[in-house]
Order: C-alpha cells, then sequence, then structure tokens
C-alpha cells in the first residue's frame, strides 16, 4: 500500500467546485429532445380514419372511435383514434404507419391530471396543451412500412395502340400482383367506398395467397362482371385509397383483372359452385347491360327463371356499344356474360320492348320486371347548325366502331365534351386515323373522364384545347366539311360556391373546319317503350326513375336501375342496382323467406 | 489474500455434501429481491459460516415477463417495440440483434449509412452501460461519490440517445432494414463535447476509484476466474478477457463496420474482481475512441433504411439463424426460426447474464464474505431480465 | 309607364304571366317527370313576384349596382318550340331566354329614360331578371352540361 492510494479519495475535492449536473428547474429547463417521443398530436382533419395505427399498435393502446364532425366524408371513416396512455409505450409505430401522414408525436412529456380517465383522449379532437407544440418525432419522408409505389402496369406504347384496337393494358403477371397486393392496408376504405361493396381486402389477400379460386369466389358475391369491373370499372376505391394519400393507391383494379386472369372460364362453374334450386316463378329484365344481367345473375341464383329482353343484336349494353376494345375486349366482357348464361340464364336479343313485345304484357306474363335500359339518347348541344349532316354523335361513332362499321369520320374530327364518352370517341377516331381535336368549355381538371383516360388520349396525340365554347355549327365550302364557330372562356367563379363557371369571351372567336364534328357532351334516357299511363305511375325526375329502397317503383312488380336509374351512371354502380332489386324482388315475391329479424338487420 | 488455487477444485461439478440446517451452526440470509446490493429483481439465498458463505443459490422468477413467448403472437415489426426491454441498461444490443435476426432471414440488407450509425448506436450504448456499471461497482464497495458522476455523465449520454433516436432508454431506433431517422444537425458537436467530457472523467475515476486504497483491498483477489472456468462455464466479455482469454466478438467474427475500425482486444491476466473492473475501464476509454472513428468515418449521406415489404402482412420464409453481437458482457445471441407466417415461430435469446449470474456465481460466492456479495455481483456485470426471457 | 309604381305594376304582372306560362306549359307536358319540373319553374317565379312586391311595399330594396355574373349561355342557343312536347333541357332554354328577354327590355328602358329614381328602379329590376337568368343558366350549366 503505497501514500499516493491512500490520499486518492482525496481527489475528489478537484470536482467540488464544478457546476452541478442537477438542473434545478426541469420541468422549465429541460424540454424533450427535438425529435422526442412525447404525447401524441393528429391532425384529425387530415385524418382520414383508416386505423393502421390502431392495427399496427401492439399495445391496443389506440381504438377508433366516431367523431360527429368526420361521419359521411367521402373517403372518410368519420373515426379518428383515441389513445390510451395507460397502455402506450411511445414507441411511435402509429405515427410511422399513418397513411395520412397526419400523425405525429410532440416532444411534450409532462401532463398530470387527477382524472385517470382523461389519459384515454382523441388526438385532434379534444384539447391538450400540447397541441401546438411543433417538435417531437415524425416519420422521416422517405421511411415507409409499406411500399408507396404502384408496381408499374405494363401497357402498349401510344404509337402501337393507336394501330389498332388490341388492349392497351396488359394486365399484371403473378409476381407483379403479389407485389401490389402486398401493399393493400386492409382498412376497408374501398369497401365502403365502393357502389356494390365489393370485399377488396379479402380478395387481394387471395393474390397473396395465390388462392384464386377464393378471390374469384369473393367477387362474385358482389359483382358478376370481375373481368369487365377489373378493366373499366371508375374503380371510387381508389380514389379513397388511404395508400395514396402519401403514394400510389393501390391498383385495385387491375388486381381484380388479375384474378379474372388466372382463372379459366371452363373452372368457373367447379370453384363458383352456384347451386341453383329453381322456385318456379319468372322475372323479365329488359336492358342486358350490366344493371340487367347482374340483376338475372343473382335472381337465377335465388332460383328465378329469368329472360332478359336486349334491343341490340348482342348483351352487354353500353360494355359492348359504347365502351372500345382496347379497353374492354369482346372476350373479357364474354367471360363474364357466359358464365351468367350457362346458369340458365335466357338472353332474347334483337327484341325492343315496345316495339316487338309491348311492356303490358311482360307485366301480365312476368312475376316481376327490373327495367335497366340506361342512358341512350345523346345530348344535343342546342346551337345552330347542329343538325349538319356532318355533325356525329360520340355514342354512334363507338357502336359503329364496337360492330365493325365504318362511322365515316374522315381525317380530321373535333370531339366536343370531356367525359369518358368524348375520350373513348377521340381514341377511336385516332384508331381510325383522325386527327383529333378535343373542345371542352372547362378546364382538365374539371373533366368527368377518368383521369387515365385523358392521359392515355393525350399520349395518343389528341389534342386537347380547353376553355372552349362551340357556339355555331356552319357549311363549309367544301360539303364533306363542316366549319365549328367557338370562343375562348375564362372561368369565374360562381357567387354561390359551385364549381367555377365558363364565361364566353365574345372578343375571341375563332372558326375552324374538320371533316366531322362528333358531339359527347352527354346522354339522356329514351323511355319510349313506357306507355304515358305507366310513365306517370312511375317517380321519373330528370328523366331517371328515382327507385326506392329496394329498387322498387311505385307501380307494382317493377323494379328499376342502372344510368336510368341512379346518378352515378357507372358500370358498377349499375351492377350494384341490379344485385340489389334482386334481393328487392326477392322480398317482393318470397317474403315468407324473410323474417322479421331479416328485416332489421338488412 | 486468496491464492490462485483450487482449479480442479472450481471445474468440480458434483454436488456438495447438503448442508445440516438443524446444526444451529450456520444462518440463511437472503439477498434480494428487495436489496441495494443486488442487480435488479433476483436475489441469492446464502448460508452462511459466521460471516462467510459456504453455500450461494441463484433464484430468479421476479422479472418473468416471457418477451419470448410474447414475440410469437406479434408480427415482426411489432416485436422490434418488445425486444428493447429485455435487458433494460442496454436496450441497443436487443434492437440490433433482432433487426439483424430478420434481414438475414428474409434477404434483406440494412444500407450501408444504416450499419455505420448502427454500430455507432452501440458503442454509445456500452459506453452509457459501463458508465452505470463503474457507479455500481464503486458503491458496492462503498464509495459513493463515484456513482454521482458516472450516473449523472451516463445520463448525457442519454441525451445523446434522445436527440439520436427519440428516446432515451428504449430507443426503439433500429427497425428491421435499417434505422428510423438520421443524425439530427451539429450531433458531431454534441458527441465531440460528451466524449470529452467522459475522458476526463475517466481520468478522474481512475484516480479515486482505482488507486483508492480501499477498493483495491476489497477487489484484489476476489471472485477469481481461472482460464480453465471459461469453456465449461461458458463465460464471456470482459469477465473471459480479464482471466486471459482474448475472445471478442468484434474481431473474431466483425459484424457491422467493426473489421472498418481500429481497436484490440483488450485482455487482462489478474482474473479477479480488480482486474475485471480495470479492463473495463479501459473498455469504456476504447469505447469513446470507437464513436469518435463512427462519427469520422461514416459516410456523411445516403439511404437509412431497404425497402422494406408492407410490415402488416410480412411473412419470412422458412428459416432460422443465429445472430450474435459483442455486449458489455459478452456474446448476445439471438437464435431465431421462421415458419413462412406472418408471426415468429421461435426466438430465443442467449444474454451472458445466464451463466455469469446463476453458475459462475455460485460458484465464486462460496467462501467469500457476506460483505463481498455486492461487490463480486456487480463484478460479474449481470443484469436479471436477460435471465428470464 | 311613367311612374315608379306603373313600372313595379308592370313588372310584377310580367312575373304573374310567367308563372302562369309555366302553369299551362305543365297541364300540356308529356314528357314523364316534366310536370313537375314546371311547376316547380311556375313557384320560382312567383318567388320573383314575392320579392317584387315586397320592393313595392318598401321592405325590400333594389340593387342596381350590384354586378350579376353572365355566363352568356342561353345567348346561342337555338329557341325551342313550346308547343312540342319538351324536355327538361328545353323547359331550362324557354326560362333563361325569357329571363334573358326581361333583362334586355330593362336595360333597354333604364337607358332611355333620364336620369333620375325612375332610371334606378329600372336598372334595378334588370339586374332582378339578370340573377333569374343566372339562376337558370346556372342549372344549365350543372345538369345538362354535364359532361361538357
Amino acid at each position: 500500500m503505497n501514500l499516493k492510494d491512500l490520499l486518492s479519495p482525496f481527489y475528489v475535492w478537484q470536482r467540488a467546485f464544478e457546476k452541478p449536473y442537477t438542473s434545478m428547474r426541469p420541468i422549465e429547463e429541460r424540454p424533450g429532445s427535438p425529435s422526442y417521443r412525447g404525447f401524441h398530436i393528429n391532425v384529425a382533419d387530415t385524418c382520414v380514419g383508416c386505423g393502421c395505427c390502431h392495427t399496427i399498435c401492439q399495445n391496443d393502446a389506440i381504438d377508433m372511435v366516431p367523431v360527429e364532425k368526420y361521419s359521411g366524408n367521402k373517403g372518410d371513416s368519420g373515426l379518428r383514434p383515441r389513445f390510451d396512455y395507460g397502455r402506450c409505450c411511445w414507441c411511435a409505430l402509429c405515427v410511422d404507419m399513418c397513411t395520412a401522414g397526419s400523425l405525429r408525436l410532440s416532444n411534450e412529456y409532462i401532463w398530470t391530471s387527477r382524472e385517470p380517465a382523461d389519459f384515454m383522449f382523441v388526438a385532434g379532437v379534444e384539447e391538450k396543451h400540447w397541441q401546438d407544440n411543433e417538435l417531437g418525432y415524425r416519420r422521416e419522408k422517405s421511411y415507409h412500412l409499406y411500399p408507396p409505389r404502384r408496381i408499374e402496369m405494363e401497357m402498349l406504347s401510344p404509337d402501337e395502340s393507336i394501330e389498332g384496337f388490341d388492349e392497351v393494358v396488359k394486365g399484371y403477371d403473378v409476381e407483379q400482383a403479389k407485389k401490389e397486393a402486398d401493399r393493400c392496408i386492409e382498412c376497408g376504405m374501398c369497401v365502403a367506398t365502393c357502389p356494390a361493396h365489393m370485399d377488396v381486402p379479402d380478395y387481394i389477400k387471395s393474390i397473396r395467397d395465390g388462392d384464386y379460386d377464393e378471390g374469384l369466389r369473393l367477387m362474385y358475391r358482389t359483382n358478376p362482371f370481375p373481368a369487365t369491373c377489373g378493366r373499366i370499372c371508375t374503380r371510387r376505391c381508389e380514389s379513397v385509397c388511404p395508400v395514396g394519400l402519401q403514394g400510389d393507391s393501390i391498383a385495385i383494379r387491375w388486381l381484380k383483372r388479375h384474378i379474372v386472369d388466372q382463372v379459366d372460364a371452363k373452372d368457373y362453374a367447379r370453384i363458383l359452385n352456384d347451386n341453383i334450386e329453381e322456385n318456379g316463378k319468372q322475372v323479365a329484365v329488359i336492358g342486358a347491360g350490366p344493371g340487367g344481367l347482374s340483376a338475372a345473375y343473382y335472381l337465377r341464383k335465388k332460383g328465378y327463371e329469368v329472360s332478359v329482353y336486349e334491343a341490340q343484336d348482342k348483351a352487354g349494353g353500353m360494355l359492348r356499344y359504347g365502351v372500345p376494345g382496347y379497353r374492354l375486349p369482346d372476350s373479357g366482357l364474354d367471360k363474364d356474360i357466359n358464365y351468367i348464361v350457362s346458369l340458365g340464364v335466357e338472353i332474347r336479343n334483337n327484341t325492343r320492348i315496345g316495339t316487338d313485345i309491348s311492356f303490358e304484357s311482360l307485366l301480365n306474363d312476368y312475376d316481376a320486371v327490373f327495367l335497366s335500359t340506361g342512358l341512350s339518347v345523346p345530348s344535343s348541344m342546342r346551337i345552330n347548325g347542329e343538325d349538319h349532316p356532318r355533325v356525329l354523335s360520340g355514342l354512334q361513332v363507338l357502336a359503329d366502331a364496337a360492330s365493325g362499321r365504318d362511322p365515316g369520320i374522315g381525317n380530321k374530327v373535333a370531339v366536343i365534351g370531356g367525359g369518358n364518352v368524348a375520350m373513348d370517341a377521340s381514341r377511336v377516331s385516332r384508331r381510325l386515323g383522325a386527327d383529333v381535336t378535343i373542345l371542352y368549355r372547362r378546364r382538365i381538371s374539371d373533366m368527368p373522364a377518368d383521369i387515365e383516360e385523358i392521359h392515355e388520349a393525350q399520349e395518343e396525340a389528341c389534342t386537347i384545347v380547353t376553355q372552349a365554347i362551340p357556339v355555331e355549327i356552319m357549311d363549309a365550302p367544301d360539303e364533306k366539311q363542316v366549319i365549328i364557330k367557338w370562343g375562348e372562356a375564362e372561368m369565374v367563379q360562381d357567387p354561390k360556391g359551385g364549381r367555377p363557371r365558363p364565361v364566353l369571351q365574345e372578343d375571341r372567336m375563332h372558326e375552324d373546319t374538320y371533316d366531322c364534328i362528333i358531339s359527347a357532351i352527354g346522354q339522356g334516357s329514351n323511355l319510349d317503350y313506357l306507355s304515358k299511363e305507366v310513365q306517370e305511375q312511375l317517380a321519373i325526375e330528370w328523366g331517371r326513375f328515382t327507385p326506392g329502397e329496394y329498387q322498387h317503383t311505385s307501380l307494382e312488380k317493377v323494379f328499376v336501375g342502372g344510368d336510368v336509374a341512379n346518378r352515378t351512371a357507372d358500370a358498377i354502380s349499375a351492377i350494384e342496382d341490379g344485385h340489389h332489386a334482386a334481393r328487392g324482388i326477392d322480398r317482393f315475391l318470397r317474403p315468407e323467406m324473410y323474417t322479421e329479424l331479416d328485416q332489421e338487420i338488412s | 489474500m486468496t491464492q490462485l488455487t483450487g482449479h480442479s477444485a472450481s471445474l468440480d461439478f458434483s454436488q456438495p455434501e447438503p448442508v445440516d440446517m438443524s446444526s444451529g451452526k450456520y444462518v440463511k440470509l437472503w439477498q434480494g429481491p428487495q436489496h441495494p446490493g443486488i442487480t435488479g429483481n433476483m436475489s441469492l439465498e446464502l448460508t452462511l459460516d459466521g460471516d462467510e458463505i459456504i453455500e450461494c443459490k441463484t433464484h430468479v422468477g421476479y422479472l418473468h415477463r416471457a418477451f419470448e413467448k410474447l414475440m410469437e403472437g406479434r408480427n415482426y415489426i411489432q416485436n422490434f417495440t418488445v425486444v428493447c426491454r429485455i435487458a433494460v441498461p442496454e436496450p441497443a444490443f436487443n434492437e440490433y440483434l433482432y433487426a439483424e435476426g430478420l434481414e438475414q432471414l428474409s434477404g434483406i440488407e440494412a444500407p450501408e449509412r444504416a450499419q455505420w450509425i448502427r454500430t455507432l448506436n452501440l458503442e454509445m450504448m456500452r459506453l452509457a452501460s459501463f458508465m452505470m456499471w463503474i457507479g455500481g461497482q464503486s458503491g458496492a464497495f462503498g464509495l459513493y461519490t463515484v456513482p454521482n458522476w458516472t450516473i449523472a455523465y451516463r445520463d448525457y449520454v442519454l441525451d445523446l440517445f434522445e436527440e439520436m433516436t427519440g428516446g432515451r432508454i428504449y430507443h426503439m431506433y433500429m427497425v428491421p432494414g435499417g434505422v428510423r431517422f438520421d443524425l439530427p444537425k451539429d450531433f458531431d458537436k454534441r458527441v465531440k463535447e460528451v466524449m470529452d467530457g467522459a475522458e476526463k472523467l475517466l481520468d478522474q475515476v481512475e484516480r479515486v476509484m482505482y488507486n483508492n486504497v480501499v477498493f483495491k483491498a476489497r477487489s484484489k483477489g476476489l471472485g477469481i476466474i481461472t482460464p480453465e472456468m471459461v469453456d465449461p462455464y461458458g463465460i464471456v466479455g470482459p469477465n473471459a478477457r480479464a482471466s486471459g482469454i482474448k475472445r471478442d466478438l468484434r474481431k473474431d467474427e466483425p459484424y457491422l463496420v467493426y473489421d472498418q475500425l481500429d481497436f484490440d482486444i483488450i485482455s487482462g491476466t489478474g482474473a479477479d474482481a480488480y482486474e475485471r473492473a480495470y479492463l473495463r475501464l479501459q473498455e469504456t476509454r476504447q469505447c469513446i475512441s470507437l464513436i469518435r472513428q463512427c462519427m469520422d468515418r461514416m459516410p456523411r449521406s445516403g439511404p437509412l433504411q431497404a425497402e422494406m415489404p408492407n410490415v402488416l402482412h410480412w411473412k419470412i420464409p422458412p428459416g432460422e439463424t443465429y445472430v450474435k453481437a459483442e455486449c458489455t458482457r459478452g456474446e448476445y445471441g439471438y437464435f431465431m426460426v421462421t415458419d413462412g407466417t406472418e408471426y415468429i415461430r421461435r426466438v430465443f435469446v442467449r444474454g451472458p447474464s445466464y451463466t455469469h449470474a446463476i453458475a459462475v456465481m455460485e460458484k465464486l460466492a462460496v467462501g467469500t464474505n457476506i460483505a463481498d456479495i455486492a461487490g463480486l455481483m456487480v463484478s460479474l456485470h449481470t443484469y436479471p431480465p436477460e435471465i428470464e426471457r | 309607364m311613367n311612374t315608379i309604381d306603373e313600372i313595379l305594376d308592370y313588372a310584377i304582372d310580367q312575373e304573374q304571366q310567367a308563372a302562369d306560362f309555366y302553369t299551362s306549359l305543365a297541364g300540356r307536358a308529356e314528357k314523364a317527370g316534366m310536370k313537375e319540373v314546371l311547376l316547380e319553374f311556375a313557384e320560382e317565379e312567383k318567388r320573383h313576384k314575392e320579392r317584387l312586391l315586397a320592393v313595392k311595399t318598401g321592405e325590400h330594396e333594389l340593387t342596381p349596382e350590384q354586378e350579376v355574373l353572365d355566363l352568356k349561355i342561353s345567348d346561342y342557343l337555338v329557341e325551342v318550340d313550346e308547343s312540342d312536347d319538351i324536355s327538361y333541357q328545353d323547359a331550362l332554354i324557354i326560362a333563361m331566354k325569357r329571363e334573358r328577354a326581361a333583362y334586355e327590355l330593362y336595360s333597354d328602358m333604364a337607358e332611355k329614360v333620364p336620369e333620375s329614381q325612375l332610371k334606378e328602379v329600372l336598372a334595378g329590376l334588370a339586374k332582378e331578371e339578370a340573377k333569374h337568368k343566372l339562376f337558370f343558366e346556372s342549372e344549365y350549366d350543372d345538369r345538362v352540361l354535364v359532361d361538357n
């Protein structure tokens, strides 16, 4: 033992005069670090209530609770996360998982309350003292717990695609589909938004599991047109998919198509196993479009004998005569229709009600009638010279192209309108070799057409002239041509707060010469097959039916659906109308099958 | 002072003669589970002859949270927030091993910069853990000034963690696939500040504690681990290195970026509590050097996370792996089995405390004085929660 | 028509005539749902009349200086033959055109009279009609020009 060792303890005095470690006022002097994981902040207006925070929370500290302010908004579940600080461990997985990017943690970590229940709170809805705190943990932009980008879909190049009517979209292969399916967060927002409430997360799961039989079964529960909808659905589901908030939404439509592509038509019967027990009742369906055939399918499954009356020479309605083959080839549509027919649904083509058979006789012969006749009359512009022979309707051009007839459009056409029909007519015209100019009253962002359709039209070199209002159509020197007079428009805010409205600028008028003008500004219904007496008994508004809860009308035995009875006018709504009408008809014809309890549940 | 004797005796695994308690000659004494001289929630059942220990039995079970079982019912990403709780003073090693294991099983590779940041994080963890240990060892021998210094300094390191990871103790920072976010702005400056201060403090600690006549008298010759004991008992880390066994995973089987850092394995020959304490002091200094090297050499930019599948239904193909890292107490290992589902089939956590706190402790305690039992226990550096996963 | 009261009486009468016009159209309407629409238009005209009556009693003031948006939709549309079985689009065109004619009538009159209270009233009536025209044009823009 040496002296140095003996003295060593006394060196502690060296530090006696140093600044003490201890903070005297820790609450004021010691805030959490800028990236500290403190109390939750949720920007409730940005949050859509997808519930990913709830799913990922390994402590069950997050519950989704309804918040009135947000109920009923499109793409919003109306729920918001409620945090239970008796369970939370502040791991911030909820923040990492948040699809909307609305959730983060503040760096505040001090909170006292006498009331234990206070520590369960809905962040962003209940006021908390840290809610304006700007610091704390946030997910880095580049960090994701799910792949934010969509698996790219292989498509024909614009040059290849305008060569003919081959399908532009090639479809995912199995590996691509699995990867895309992996991105789904299973929140169910799509189910709530889909008019037919298709079970999207589960059929996407069937792709991940490689169980395509199950996928097909799930789709047919709510939609007998999966091959069709897998190509041309208006996919409102994708517009609300929360994954799209900070990335690309799941390619739900392409995944649906993928399942159908993987299943051979001859296996449908085995997989779907639709056993039909005849019930001896007969239903007539007018119109073999998606609405009519959907009703026919679900009625047939319930054992009804179903006859579908169709004026055209093939079934499919607008799907066949309004949607060009490069978007929906006949093979796809036929796969769906053939299965419906295979169950014993009888389709009577080339039979127009009102001409070939009277509506009244159907009412007499059948136990119920479902009307789904669609919107088949093109709207007119009502401007001078519109009856010029070189003015064609978009619907006619599409129907001609679908039937292999030459619509005779010439080499230089103007298409008027901004809806899907306008885009389809433009792209069909491109395929027929014409230069296309699209004239639209408003801006591209106002176009009702699917944004992908607009982009593809542009890629196929259709020129879009926006804010262009047609005012007159005149004879051209060459009688095979026509002159359109149009004026530029300024967008003016609607004083009542609606969408901005175009106002014609009369000092900026143009006159252009085209080989033809294709008008595609909308379409209306044709109800001439119904007598005036029948029409008076059906509730009709703006040329459309206004059906009741079960697609029923004030006329006994008559049910309606599809474009002619809804305001959304797309295939998937028509399919749901048909399905729902099938339920309604069954309730009407076999009330004994439904107990009181059933009625309460439904 | 005890001599380096009894080699053969220490390897004698036969059952000792049962103690005849009815003789009235012996006293049973429980050290723990609520006792300041124990390193956490465990207890030692001591049989005393006077103040000499003739038998020691380690009891655990006070802290059993069934981590391994818990993990079988949570998906892969959720478990990442569970594993850090297996060793409270050193959560980072658990985070790293869990992430590394999953990456191996699923074929994901963390980007280079993330690997550097992980190394930095692990070395900072080592520093914080050693700082706390120095305080513990000093306190266990009745020197209460040093704990005040080092525990406070550990808090400075925790401040760095708070900035770097968003949490002081449970960082939850090394996610499978990389690290959660980038180092904060001007982090290098603050790291330098803390490292410079820590270096200065260690000099003072060496003078006040290691040269202290009391400390020397009480630790020298206490708890000798002979080199022959190392393998049969599965002794690892500083406990083994102080007996002259040069064994360090960072060198032997380099992981992360340790092959790009300059350091040597530190070892000693004294094999007693003092030697182990001194070796840990040197390793603490080595830590500071490694942290500085990481700060200087890591790439300034680059991705921090590999591309991940959707964690909500992340399935890992069937497989098994054993991943290991050198923690402050030696080899820390995770044996993981996956079966192709969204849940892990089995996790087995192999912490060094398992052998150090049970078999080794029970052996070394025999013959020591009751007053030294706390010091002996700390000198083995054990953490009960990793015994009870 | 020289006094303000006379002018207002004329305008009120015009609104009543418009209401009667739509009611008689409704009586002849054949297309499904059109009867309701035309009766609704008649109601709208009656509301216009109420407003003018309120102006006459001083409960409501005209706002000649207010800017009213002119969408100019009706200006370029072809006249509709009212004797035909009309559709909703036709009905809207008829309504827009009628409001436009009334607007032009009052504007012209306002221009012709010298600066006076009467001029103010005429200008105010013109603005009223412009608002009615905007109402129908907005309806047309929303309902008919959906895809255009």
